[in-house]
């Protein structure tokens, strides 16, 4: 895979609030409230349209985790916020998460593509299907269903969902009888710009990324490193053509944990100052999440055990992501550390989501080797501070990535599907 | 008695010709109304119409591209959980600055034949105000010394039973302008109850056709065009009955504007998070924490 790719990449930028590290409300930048200000919001939108950046996503549970030392649990709802944020920007893709586990299809589909409509086509749907009680018990529920049976639900629910925007089209009714949905009625929706919203998916499961080929048009990837991501890479354009789509209809959008400084020490030193002054648990949580095993009862200086790596009791009842702990797993093995090493090295190198400590020409040649690699699309980048790291990657990135011909100068395309329709063709692989 | 105060109510089609135009848009900012209904028709009875959005999308896009107009969102518990609409609303109380509420129907036309009922419509009203109380927006104090962003143990569960059991608490803070405003629309309202207004039959807040004559007895007036009548001439019958008595409605939040004051919080609750500790930083020793 050395052929030079043409076209450009994507860029996105997943919000994750105020920055992926939970210190980041700590930023002179910021207010105290700033992660429900409409003026923040919209600060956001307009820093990342000024970059002609291609989406904002923004990842979503409906649970509350304690906030006491970190905005990252603290979500306004995705279609309000991202709705807002619309209203106030002109080209910028938006993306938001909502569950399938806990939407009704014709709800969602409705409000969806009414936002897209409102937004003149530049609006996506991040298909999940949630994990957890404390979710469950928001709606009446003792726990979440099985693994599997929610990718069931999901797949069907994306099927109603699809036909309802389809309704809006035609003006026929719909009439589902499945095994989870029972529906008839259509929407009364306009249609939009880009005729109805972009389906983007996150999970690493193989019913996840079953899904994916059959109907995503982007996928938000977790993947630690190149080889893995060009494994992935490969098998999501395979499913996708398997379902008798072409491979560039389906977009694969790693996340890129982002901490980036004008040398590498400052930016090292940055993330170091933020990590320090965010809680400690946060790792230690994280990573229990993560791996399905209580991380806090492990020799912090000791190697992983065997069987903690080995899989998670069960992946069934399983919390974390699969793909995230996949991931996870690979990068561990690879080096063999102790689980202090390995929280302290996750500060540079990401967990889960790959991480990047540098410079923006660092950052650009990262970029651009994945690219080349056939590793990726395209990246979402997700800022520590994101009120200050989206401005570098507007004024510093961005204009490094065009130079190389790796971006567009302005916006050719108005909608969320055309920016993603305008960025470079799928390698060819065997 | 004073002069009445204006509402509008607009239907599907509506929504769809007042967030097309600019220039409505501008309009109806700058109209001095207490409030507009965005989607009467999805709960006033009627079959629907030709086209509709989304409400809460509606006020989404309302509260980025204008700055004064305030206005209720209308939702029905039958296909969705209050525990969605709650931060629907709580999220447009932050974004609109206040300046939205939500009118709660018993059935909304669009969404087909599933279970609708006034005991369902008011358990997803106690919910939605129950879920925006439960986390008091004084509790963010962004502490950079201690490291406490928020004094999470103020936050409570909700633990709601009944039509919809829901642990909570919200994933957003009340509005720094209080619980936002809960409207029903029709009779049937249960007081007391989480319910601050009440538009149409039995209510404070007459529904009038437009081009009838409107009470002026009556707190408030809602002028509700036809499906054949537009925004633009809806907006135009408002400016001219704000000009010829009806009482302007100065900039504010939705609850400031109506005089409504503060609903009281549910005692007690449940603790959901510990008092949080000044924040230590990861130990680098060889000591196990």
């Amino acid at each position: 895979m050395t052929d030079r790719r043409a076209g450009h990449v994507i860029l996105g930028v997943n919000a994750l609030v105020l920055g992926y590290l939970p210190a980041a409300w700590q930023s002179p930048l910021l207010k105290k409230d700033s992660f429900v200000d409409p003026a923040y919001w919209e600060t956001i939108g307009r820093t990342a349209e000024r970059g002609t950046l291609d989406a904002l996503f923004l990842a979503d549970v409906p649970l509350l985790s304690d906030p006491a030392h970190d905005a990252n649990p603290i979500r306004l709802e995705p279609t309000v916020n991202w709705g807002h944020v619309a209203a106030a920007t002109e080209r910028i893709g938006l993306v938001a998460t909502a569950s399938t586990t806990f939407n009704d299809p014709f709800e969602l589909a409705e409000r969806l593509l009414s936002w897209d409509h409102l937004s003149g086509g530049r609006a996506g749907w991040n298909i999940v299907t949630t994990r957890g009680a404390t979710a469950a018990r928001n709606f009446g529920l003792p726990d979440v269903p099985l693994r599997d049976d929610r990718y069931d639900r999901a797949a069907e629910f994306v099927d109603v969902v699809r036909a309802l925007w389809d309704s809006a089209v035609t003006g026929a009714d719909v009439s589902h009888h499945g095994e989870v949905f029972a529906l008839d009625g259509r929407l009364r929706v306009p249609p939009s710009r880009q005729g109805r919203p972009v389906l983007l998916q996150a999970g690493g499961s193989p019913k996840g990324r079953e899904l994916a080929g059959r109907v995503a048009e982007g996928v938000f990837a977790a993947e630690l490193t190149k080889d893995k991501a060009i494994e992935h890479y490969r098998l999501v354009k395979r499913l996708a053509h398997a379902h008798g789509r072409s491979p560039d209809d389906v977009k694969i959008l790693p996340g890129l944990l982002l901490t980036l400084g004008s040398t590498e020490e400052e930016a090292r030193r940055r993330n170091d100052e933020l990590h320090d002054a965010g809680p400690a648990a946060y790792s230690v949580q994280w990573l229990s999440q993560s791996i399905g095993h209580d991380a806090s009862k492990l020799d912090l200086d000791e190697p992983f055990p065997e069987d903690v790596l080995a899989a998670p009791e069960d992946p069934q009842t399983f919390q974390g992501s699969m793909g995230f702990r996949e991931s996870i797993v690979a990068q561990i093995r690879r080096t063999n550390p102790t689980v202090r090493e390995y929280l302290r090295q996750t500060r540079y190198s990401g967990s889960g989501h790959a991480g990047f400590v540098g410079t923006p020409e660092q950052l650009a040649d990262h970029i651009e080797d994945w690219f080349h690699s056939g590793a990726i699309d395209g990246f979402n980048l997700q800022p520590d501070v994101l009120v200050d790291g989206l401005e570098v990657i507007a004024d510093e990135l961005v204009p490094l990535l065009r130079r190389r011909g790796l971006y567009r100068h302005d916006y050719d395309t108005d909608t969320l599907r055309g920016h993603f329709r305008a960025a470079a063709p799928t390698p060819r692989f065997d | 008695m004073p002069a009445p105060y204006l509402a509008l109510g607009l239907a599907g089609p509506h929504l769809v010709e007042l967030t097309g135009s600019a220039a409505l848009l501008a309009r109806w900012d700058a109209l001095p109304a207490a409030f507009t209904v965005l989607g009467l028709d999805r709960v006033e009875g009627s079959a629907p119409a030709g086209q509709t959005l989304d409400s809460s999308a509606v006020g989404a896009a309302l509260a980025g591209r204008t700055a004064r107009g305030r206005f209720l969102v209308v939702a029905s518990p039958q296909r969705d959980h209050p525990y969605n609409l709650a931060r629907r609303v709580a999220s447009l109380g932050h974004l609109s600055r206040g300046r939205s509420g939500l009118l709660v129907g018993v059935r909304d036309a669009y969404a087909g034949v599933d279970p609708a009922t006034p005991a369902r419509a008011h358990a997803a009203a106690r919910a939605v105000r129950a879920l925006e109380q439960s986390w008091p927006y004084d509790s963010i104090v962004g502490d950079t010394d201690t490291g406490i962003l928020v004094r999470s143990n103020e936050i409570v569960h909700v633990d709601l039973d009944g039509e919809f059991p829901i642990a909570g608490p919200l994933t957003a803070p009340e509005p720094p302008t209080g619980a936002s405003v809960i409207a029903w629309y029709g009779p049937g309202a249960v007081s007391p109850g989480p319910v601050d207004l009440v538009i149409g039959e039995g209510g404070s807040v007459p529904v009038t056709p437009l081009g009838a004559t409107p009470p002026r007895d009556a707190a408030g007036v809602l002028l509700r065009p036809a499906l054949g009548q537009t925004a633009d001439e809806l907006l135009t019958a408002a400016e001219e009955l704000l000009a010829e008595g009806f009482r302007p409605v100065g900039p504010g939040s939705l609850r400031a504007a109506l005089g409504l004051a503060a609903p009281a919080r549910r005692a007690g609750g449940r603790a959901a998070f510990p008092v949080p500790q000044p924040n230590p930083s990861l130990p680098t020793s060889r000591s196990r924490s």
